[in-house]
């Protein structure tokens, strides 16, 4: 472990009772949130729709939220070369998300490659909501 | 110092042999008191069955309500006599009373708890009185009885001292944490479900009506559920993105960042599972075109198919194989990660931004 923590007085709050404190606090928030969660769930039940049919396929067939993105890239590109380039996106994509930290190891010095990434970021997150909204109105 | 020669070094069993004197006649006036209570009932009962026989608890409350109506108060010995012979539950009731288990579970504690609070006073100023020495909390002698056997202080205080750096206060280094506390959120609303849920293609839908219509509390139950999953989602997505922007992941804590994706997979596997579970139409279809997606994989595709559905369509074996991944495997596999995660976290400490 090359850098060891070692903090000067002043900068740092010890973990019990201070910082426990904090994270309690935290929880408290969330504990609230999910009680008021809880509330609205005995106004409007989640529900569940009609009994599954294997015979019978609905008009529109959407999975789950997280995946839409995936699934809008997958039915947008046609044909057998469109789907194996996508496929492959997504491989490549996953591995390279899998494996950054050793793609960009080295040690920064200046604030550029942080407002960089930020940027990456954002744009990413802009095409995943972008796919999500073109996958749950097509 | 033991507990044993600190508490009766002197005059070991005075304190004891007093409390034990006290708690012998207070039991025996117990005993006495219900004997006395139940034999007399008895008595009283087996005279009213030989009156009326066949004599039962509905015809009973039939008379109990008809003195209530006639706007008399019920204090005929006949009519309390019969509602007591009734009571199962006569050692806890007071003479007459249909309480349920809730008077006498209140009166039980409050009781209880007041003459413990006593006996306690008893055991304390009698063993100060007798020994001559300050009295030593419970709690210590608790804490110093562990540490005697298993040496907790030393190593606990290590862990507990650690310092957390100031710049770490910030309201987005809590997201990593906030879906550590969903995930137990999620086990624990999860074991509740788990209580009433069947995972049979026949009886999935109608044991979740059940949860949401009869079960006490069912439907705010699932409600927490279902949206502390997609919150769990939200902030793991939030706080990849976080580390991923300061450059957190920098060496030396690339395994940190892996065991992070790894935690991301098998959190988007828990709502991929767990959205079938319901058996809807809407779960049905989505994992159709969900292990769709897997099964376009090249080489893998087919076998990554039939691991998932158990065969060439989504079926009621499917939903026993997601059910069984949804509540052991994937669970087992993720507190792994999780404590693999925390452990590389607590080792290396938090990166310091520039």
């Amino acid at each position: 472990m090359s850098e060891k923590e070692q903090y000067a007085p002043g900068e740092s709050i010890p973990f019990f009772p201070d910082h426990v404190k904090t994270e309690f606090k935290v929880v408290l928030g969330i504990v609230g949130i999910t009680i008021l969660v809880g509330i609205a769930g005995m106004i409007a039940p989640v529900g569940v729709g009609e009994p599954a049919d294997p015979l019978n396929t609905p008009m529109h067939v959407k999975p789950e939220w997280y995946f839409l993105a995936l699934y809008q890239l997958l039915k947008f590109t046609e044909g057998e070369s469109g789907l194996l380039f996508a496929i492959s996106l997504i491989i490549i994509g996953l591995l390279v998300v899998t494996f950054w930290p050793f793609l960009n190891p080295q040690k920064e010095t200046n604030q550029k490659p942080t407002i960089f990434r930020l940027i990456i970021t954002i744009i990413g997150v802009l095409i995943f909501i972008a796919l999500t909204i073109w996958g749950e109105v097509s | 110092m033991k507990f044993t020669s600190l508490v009766f070094r002197k005059k070991p069993l005075h304190a004891v042999m007093l409390i034990g004197v006290f708690l012998v006649i207070l039991v025996i006036l117990t005993i006495m008191s219900t004997q006395a209570l139940a034999s007399t009932t008895k008595h009283e009962l087996d005279l009213v069955k030989q009156n009326n026989p066949g004599s039962s608890f509905e015809k009973t409350k039939q008379i109990m309500v008809a003195s209530d109506s006639s706007s008399t108060i019920p204090t005929s010995n006949h009519v309390i006599t019969q509602l007591a012979m009734q009571d199962p539950c006569l050692h806890c009731h007071v003479i007459g009373e249909f309480s349920g288990i809730w008077t006498p579970l209140g009166r039980w504690t409050l009781f209880g708890s007041l003459g413990l609070i006593f006996a306690f006073g008893m055991y304390r100023t009698s063993s100060v009185i007798l020994n001559r020495k300050t009295w030593k909390p419970l709690t210590v002698r608790a804490v110093e009885w562990v540490d005697e056997r298993y040496d907790v202080t030393k190593p606990l205080t290590d862990v507990l001292s650690k310092p957390v750096p100031r710049f770490a206060l910030k309201w987005y280094y809590c997201l990593g944490g906030i879906t550590a506390f969903l995930f137990v959120v999620q086990g624990i609303t999860g074991i509740m479900l788990a209580f009433y849920y069947k995972p049979t293609p026949e009886a999935a839908l109608a044991s979740i009506q059940y949860i949401e219509t009869q079960v006490s509390f069912g439907a705010a139950i699932r409600a927490i559920h279902h949206w502390a999953a997609n919150g769990m989602i939200v902030m793991c997505l939030a706080h990849m993105m976080r580390v991923f922007i300061m450059g957190a992941y920098k060496p030396p804590r690339e395994l940190n960042w892996i065991s992070g994706v790894v935690l991301l997979m098998l959190t988007l596997a828990f709502g991929f599972t767990g959205y079938l579970l319901p058996w809807d139409q809407r779960a049905f279809w989505a994992t159709t075109v969900g292990s769709d997606i897997a099964g376009s994989f090249p080489a893998i595709g087919n076998l990554a198919l039939v691991f998932l559905r158990v065969g060439w369509s989504v079926s009621g074996e499917t939903l026993s194989r997601f059910y069984a991944l949804h509540v052991i495997v994937i669970p087992l596999i993720t507190v792994g990660s999780m404590v693999a995660h925390f452990i590389m976290i607590r080792r290396q400490g938090i990166m310091k931004p520039l």
